[in-house]
């Protein structure tokens, strides 16, 4: 045993005291000569017994509790053999790297991973010499770091670890220890080392390489093990039409990380809160399977979808959801302004098909341009003007009330456009003037007679850019749509910028190929090309099917599913503002709100009216309402989206021992385990209060006890 | 009637023992014993067994010859009544801290007793014994002969170890005739033989009285501090250092026996038990004795 200030153990000699004062009271004792001696001596021994069982439990405690204050002011420890690494006693720098992420969040017969990953973050903090400094990083994704340079402040340290919660993100090491990295490059001590108290889930590890030479050293301190799970890694929603048109369809994916299979799984589907289904399914073990759940809902519009199964000890991924949007806007009006005798050669052929490939849902209705019905465009979601010479000012105007209510409308050129009359009938809904019909080259097979040929070859699209929702579906490679030529297209007059109104998809050569207009409560797609194959190959590209479905989703303001409504924790959300919308309230699953303005933001994300909220942190439900310019707050349903667990922090697979980015660590980091210090004096202390209340007792029940006798 | 009954601390700052005696036998009721012995004959009155102790003089040769056994003679005093004050003035019988000893406390009881039987003309005698008999005064009734007995009672100190046993044999001896044997004594520290004794000088017809007088601290223990206790007698090395309080209640509870042991032994020899503290008027006691001796006569 060691003391912290071993001269207070001078006062131990307190513990004489009661025998002490016990002496001396006996000798203060008054002699009297006493006749009845008979009688007293009789009488002490009847009352000897207790009384000297009374005497030698007081000077006990006594003796005790003198011997208890001074040891403890004296601050007693002993060193105990640690489980730290033996690193840990080095002057050293150091950068705790403590893993926050989800899976962090399971239960275990100890508590958390989490909270044993902190008390071994702590140990090592507590643990490190005096003169050695500290920093902390999380190793979630996108995590800040709570204590980002190095410190010598061990308390603030501390505080700062015991501030930190566990986040529903995944892991991303790799760029964690890069940061640690980078915090340690300015580090005065000759040792750096990095310590990362993970559970070593895999999926945390990808891309880690291991430190360079001369780089700091990695200590891994593993505060997980074995474990198993079942977890939903994906929700998807569509509509379905063999339903009636307020039929839905939702699936939902469950992986059974475990060596048994999963039996009788109970899966539960709740719509807007409310339990609307409950199935059992089977799970092979390290398998996935899919349950489908079909049902009708009341009305159209949003609806918030929550499919749960059975807890494990990992609830938060036994849960997932999603947004689905019961199909109000998916009737589409095709306006054929080039109609053939020949189906493959009409306008909208190419359309039409798209539109109505299997499982789209869409309900497609196909007319001429005199013959639609002006007072039925409001129960349409989107309408195709395809290749339309001049709308009358009748159907003009109704066009542009129609857009302005919150219709969308999609329109493509050709040979049959009058610019002219389009410019200025339909001025307001325009994203742009309509220009020169530009051939980039002849079409294959053809004779470009009285134009001028240019011998380039045809025009292809710019990389698009999968940032806006119409785009977000595309794979990053392989988009279907780059491969497509462009022969002929129309250029659109400039016109400075303005709120609303972008380029979706640019040729190589910087002119528009499709711009989209916010106008009111509605939006506009114009193609600068044929819908058709008379100025491009476009319509028998890959890219075609997706992007005609998406953009009449997309203009209709049906979220197509999953991909544009859900987001990862921790993955930022970009939200738009309408025409007349100032501030963005967004409400988050626990109920907390946070306001948006496109104000707090610069360049682009302020031209296009966008507000970025970056709180996703928290799985569930995000509501979004709008401050408009008149005074209103209303809700945003289209901008409404969900946050999902990353499915990859519910694989409980471990990193493989020879993958372990410690393993090639240096001699310097074995040798005898450390020794750290267990602190007596609390226990003292305690002690020391436990018998002063025993003495309080022993003198009550005593004195109780002499008047009884 | 009109009671003087003067508390013990008041009395021992009267100047004379024999003023205390005075006053003490004022205040109880003095002149209301009477003597049921009036009369100057000697007569015959009984035989008695011998036991060993008795006075060979006594024994009835006739009657040995007659029946051959033992018999003693006895008479009945029917002029006055011979009395025999014993004192026990061993060291124990010094105690007394908040007032006078035990010793005497039992001077003053004795010296009322001794002249009140003078003022009757009943003769009194003393015998003062520790584990001996350190002083003895036959009964008489010659003018001083109270004085005297006054004179010695003032005079008596505490001292030495107690053996009553042994002075009530002294006693029995000297009481040749029925006699009125009133001891003072503590009964502290008596020997198991005292009972037979009592009983022997009873069985003689002999009329005892037992003033068992103690202290009022060896009643209660009203200590408060850590006391060191010695014994009081000489050779006597018994100590106790000890919280009294401690054993307070358990010491009332020895007393109390020790004082109703006493009282049945007291009982079945038909002997007179009466008990005083020292702090109580010895006026009253002497007035509760008289007054029921006069009792038990009618």
């Amino acid at each position: 045993m060691h003391f912290v200030a071993p001269s207070l153990l001078l006062g131990l000699l307190a513990a004489a005291a009661p025998w002490i004062l016990h002496r001396i009271g006996r000798r203060r004792a008054r002699p009297i000569r006493f006749a009845a001696m008979e009688l007293l001596l009789r009488a002490e021994r009847e009352v000897s017994a207790r009384r000297r069982l009374r005497d030698v439990l007081l000077l006990i405690v006594r003796t005790g509790l003198a011997m208890a204050l001074p040891l403890a002011f004296a601050r007693p420890f002993v060193e105990v053999r640690s489980d730290l690494p033996a690193v840990t006693g080095r002057s050293q720098s150091a950068v705790i790297v403590l893993d926050d992420s989800a899976s962090m969040r399971r239960r275990t017969s100890d508590g958390t991973p989490f909270a044993q990953a902190r008390a071994r973050a702590r140990a090592v903090i507590e643990h490190l010499s005096p003169d050695s400094d500290v920093a902390l990083v999380l190793a979630s994704e996108g995590s800040s770091a709570p204590v980002a340079e190095l410190s010598s402040d061990r308390a603030r340290v501390l505080s700062a670890l015991d501030a930190v919660a566990c986040s529903a993100r995944r892991a991303d090491f790799a760029a964690a220890l890069r940061r640690a990295a980078q915090i340690l490059t300015g580090s005065p001590h000759g040792d750096r080392l990095i310590y990362a108290v993970t559970d070593l889930q895999a999926s945390g590890w990808q891309d880690v390489a291991p430190e360079p030479a001369g780089g700091p050293e990695l200590v891994i301190l593993d505060v997980g093990g074995a474990w198993e799970n079942r977890a939903i890694t994906a929700l998807s929603a569509e509509p379905a039409p063999e339903e009636g048109a307020q039929g839905i369809a939702v699936t939902v994916e469950i992986a059974n990380f475990a060596a048994q299979p999963a039996r009788g799984l109970g899966v539960t589907l709740a719509l807007d809160g409310v339990e609307v289904a409950r199935g059992f399914i089977d799970v092979p073990a390290h398998g996935r399977a899919r349950k489908r759940f079909v049902h009708t809902v009341a009305g159209g519009g949003a609806h918030e979808a929550e499919a749960v199964i059975d807890h494990d000890s990992f609830p938060l991924d036994d849960r997932r959801a999603c947004l689905v949007e019961a199909s109000r806007g998916l009737r589409v009006l095709i306006v054929d302004g080039d109609p053939r005798t020949v189906r493959t050669e009409d306008e909208v052929f190419f359309l039409e098909a798209a539109l109505r490939a299997g499982g789209s849902g869409f309900s497609v209705t196909t007319t001429l341009a005199d013959d639609v019905d002006l007072r039925d465009l409001p129960s349409y979601g989107t309408i195709f003007l395809a290749n339309l010479n001049r709308p009358s000012p009748a159907f003009a105007a109704a066009l542009i009330h129609y857009v302005e209510s919150g219709g969308g409308l999609f329109i493509s050129v050709g040979d049959r456009i009058d610019a002219d009359a389009w410019n200025q009938e339909l001025r307001p809904i325009l994203p742009q003037p309509l220009g020169l019909k530009r051939t980039a080259s002849a079409l294959p097979g053809t004779h470009a007679e009285g134009e001028t040929v240019d011998l380039r070859p045809a025009e292809r699209l710019a990389p698009i850019d999968r940032r806006h929702p119409l785009l977000s579906a595309f794979p990053a490679q392989g988009d279907g749509l780059s491969s497509a030529r462009f022969f002929q297209f129309m250029l659109l007059t400039p016109l400075p910028d303005a709120p609303g109104r972008r380029e979706v998809l640019r040729y190589e050569s910087g002119a528009p190929a499709l711009v989209e207009a916010q106008v009111g409560r509605g939006r506009v797609l114009l193609l600068t090309t044929t819908i058709d194959r008379e100025w491009t190959d476009l319509p028998i590209r890959p890219g075609f099917l997706p992007l005609v479905q998406e953009a009449a989703r997309y203009l209709a303001g049906v979220p197509s599913g999953e991909a544009t409504s859900a987001i990862a924790v921790g993955q930022m959300r970009e939200i738009g503002l309408d025409a007349d919308d100032r501030r963005i309230e967004v409400i988050r699953p626990n109920g907390e709100s946070r306001w948006l303005s496109p104000a707090s933001h610069a360049g682009e994300l302020r031209a296009r009216r966008l507000v970025v909220f970056t709180e996703t942190d928290e799985p569930g439900f995000y509501r979004v309402r709008a401050a408009r310019a008149d005074g209103t707050l209303s809700e945003r349903p289209d901008a409404a989206f969900v946050v999902n667990l990353d499915p990859r922090e519910s694989d409980p697979a471990l990193l493989p021992d020879d993958q372990r980015p410690d393993r090639a660590a240096t001699p310097a980091l074995a040798g005898p385990a450390p020794r750290r210090r267990l602190e007596l004096w609390h226990a003292l202390g305690a002690a020391a209060i436990g018998l002063v209340l025993i003495e309080s007792l022993l003198t009550l029940r005593f004195r109780r006890g002499r008047v009884k006798a | 009637m009109p009671t003087l009954a003067l508390a013990p601390a008041d009395i021992a700052r009267l100047e004379s023992m024999s003023v205390r005696a005075r006053v003490i036998v004022e205040g109880a009721f003095a002149g209301l014993h009477q003597n049921p012995r009036a009369g100057a004959s000697i007569e015959f009155a009984e035989h008695k067994e011998y036991a060993p102790g008795d006075d060979i003089r006594r024994i009835d040769w006739k009657a040995v010859g007659r029946i051959d056994r033992y018999y003693l003679k006895r008479f009945e005093d029917e002029t006055e009544m011979r009395t025999f004050l014993v004192l026990d003035a061993s060291a124990s019988m010094g105690y007394g801290r908040r007032g006078p000893s035990k010793l005497t406390y039992a001077s003053y009881l004795a010296a009322a007793l001794g002249y009140l039987l003078a003022q009757q003309g009943d003769p009194a005698g003393l015998l003062v014994f520790d584990d001996r008999t350190r002083q003895y005064l036959p009964p008489r009734t010659r003018g001083g002969h109270v004085r005297d007995l006054l004179v010695a009672l003032e005079a008596v100190t505490p001292a030495g170890r107690t053996e009553p046993g042994r002075a009530l044999a002294h006693v029995g001896e000297l009481a040749d005739r029925r006699s009125l044997i009133v001891l003072f004594t503590d009964l502290l520290d008596a020997p198991a033989d005292l009972a037979d004794r009592l009983r022997q000088l009873r069985s003689r017809g002999n009329d005892v009285v037992v003033f068992h007088l103690l202290d009022p601290d060896e009643v209660e223990l009203p200590y408060d501090d850590v006391t060191f206790f010695e014994a009081m007698e000489p050779d006597d090395a018994r100590r106790l250092l000890v919280d009294p309080r401690d054993l307070a209640a358990s010491f009332r509870r020895e007393s109390a026996a020790l004082r109703e042991r006493w009282r049945q032994i007291c009982v079945e020899s038909r002997v007179e038990y009466r008990f005083a503290t020292t702090d109580a008027p010895p006026a009253e006691v002497l007035r509760a004795f008289l007054f029921a001796r006069q009792r038990n006569r009618r």
